[in-house]
């Protein structure tokens, strides 16, 4: 089916599914299918920020201190984490928006990746403080062999549905020869290719941060590098509402809440979903060993992290009605709750007492004795 | 002064706690020192989700994480009913 960017047939956005029905046409958000995409815009909206606004400039005297195998994990974090918002920065775009059927899930998901991209700048803001010139870093995200696998399997399934996608809008369903391949499109399979990319982008804003995170907040405890904890700690918040709402897709889904198609494929792709899952937890062990290569940091040792990434990751699981296949019970890096804690999340004094604190800022009550100064 | 109402958390058999009805169903865990994981402590990040066996709860605020109908988020929730719970 063509995209049409304003479908001129009368819709019900109501009877929609979330993905692969009608395209949306009117932008209306006064009744919503799924109000918790609208309530999550909300919110995520609240929490704007500018990475100017951290001032990182303490940081650069604090990186000179750094002993070499703590600059090498430093720099790596950013590397890979430039690497996951450079790829969530434009992926849920182009490949969610096109089929699309709902407003609020549309512009949620405009939202959601419009915040990967302020998160993908402060990773500029923060390497340009530190070098006079950071080309050096960005160009190894291209060429960093330990980077270059994990950016092949995140963007795999992503790539995937782009192209089913692109085929089954240009040409239908059908059987399809591309570059002497022949590619079978039908609904069906669409739908299991969305699934399984749903589950990857849910993996990865469930685990694939931790790593670098717990890297970031174990500086922070040593009171070093606390510039870019703070923008960490930021984008920290946005990414816990980011994968609130792939948690919400993957279980209207799975409940036959939206689609019931895609709750026979959320059954029937489990275990290579779960697979998705555990394989995202494998890759960041073993980025915590690449870390650690040359010898680890006060405060934080590869199988502590290791253990993490795994307490972490049963969470992430059962929250999404997988089993929890890790033996870790209780939270191996307790201080970690200090700064994935919304409140300790401070910007600006103002901002202290409440994240969100532009939701009401504007008072529009009028009392009779507001006037009572008031000469005529 | 109103008199702060008490209300009884079975975590399990044999455990039974003491629940302020002022404070959020996190704040009163913690205040016995049980361990819960959580991160935002607002609603949105569900690190928090736990089971909810028996009673019943209110929220401070609207809980925007996933959460099945027997699950509760005790960072944005307070009890209105003595509570059974279990936590994950």
């Amino acid at each position: 089916m063509k995209y049409t960017t304003f479908n001129q047939q009368s819709t019900n956005p109501l009877a929609e599914p979330m993905f692969f029905g009608n395209p949306v046409n009117v932008a209306r958000y006064d009744q919503q299918k799924h109000p918790i995409f609208e309530k999550l815009i909300e919110k995520q909206i609240s929490f704007f920020w500018r990475p100017e606004e951290v001032d990182v400039s303490k940081d650069r005297v604090d990186f000179q201190k750094l002993s070499d195998p703590e600059k090498h994990i430093f720099i790596s974090n950013l590397k890979y984490q430039t690497l996951l918002d450079s790829v969530q920065g434009r992926s849920p775009n182009i490949a969610f928006l096109p089929i699309v059927s709902l407003p609020e899930l549309e512009t949620w998901i405009e939202t959601w990746s419009f915040f990967e991209t302020i998160h993908s700048r402060s990773y500029t803001h923060i390497l340009r403080n530190l070098f006079a010139d950071p080309s050096e870093v960005f160009e190894d995200i291209v060429l960093n062999e330990e980077i270059k696998r994990r950016a092949s399997d995140i963007s795999r399934y992503y790539d995937d549905l782009i192209f089913a996608t692109q085929l089954w809008q240009t040409q239908g369903e059908g059987v399809h020869q591309v570059d002497g391949q022949s590619i079978t499109i039908n609904m069906r399979e669409l739908k299991k290719k969305l699934y399984l990319c749903m589950n990857s982008v849910n993996a990865l804003e469930a685990v694939r941060f931790y790593v670098s995170f717990a890297c970031t907040f174990a500086f922070a405890e040593r009171e070093l590098m606390e510039g870019n904890s703070k923008i960490i700690r930021l984008i920290a918040r946005d990414e816990n509402l980011h994968l609130s709402s792939t948690q919400h897709i993957l279980n209207l889904w799975a409940k036959g809440k939206d689609d019931p198609e895609m709750a026979e494929i959320a059954e029937e792709c489990r275990e290579e979903a779960r697979d998705i899952f555990l394989n995202a937890v494998e890759q960041e062990k073993q980025w915590a060993s690449y870390l650690f290569q040359h010898g680890s940091m006060i405060g934080l040792n590869k199988d502590i992290l290791c253990q993490y990434v795994e307490y972490i990751a049963n969470h992430r699981m059962a929250a999404i009605g997988f089993d929890t296949p890790y033996e870790v019970k209780s939270n191996p890096l307790p201080w970690m709750n200090n700064y994935l804690n919304s409140d300790n999340v401070q910007v600006a004094p103002q901002e202290s007492e409440i994240s969100s604190y532009l939701v009401g800022q504007i008072d529009s009550e009028v009392s009779v004795d507001d006037f009572g100064d008031f000469d005529l | 002064m109103k008199m702060d109402k008490l209300y009884i958390i079975h975590l399990d058999e044999d455990t039974q706690l003491a629940c302020h009805q002022d404070k959020t169903l996190l704040e009163n865990l913690e205040a016995h020192k049980v361990e819960v994981h959580f991160h935002c402590r607002e609603g949105f990040c569900g690190a928090c989700r736990t089971k909810l066996l028996d009673g019943q709860v209110e929220y401070i605020t609207d809980p925007l994480a996933y959460i099945d109908d027997d699950e509760i988020l005790p960072c944005c929730c307070k009890a209105k009913s003595d509570l059974k719970i279990k936590l994950s």
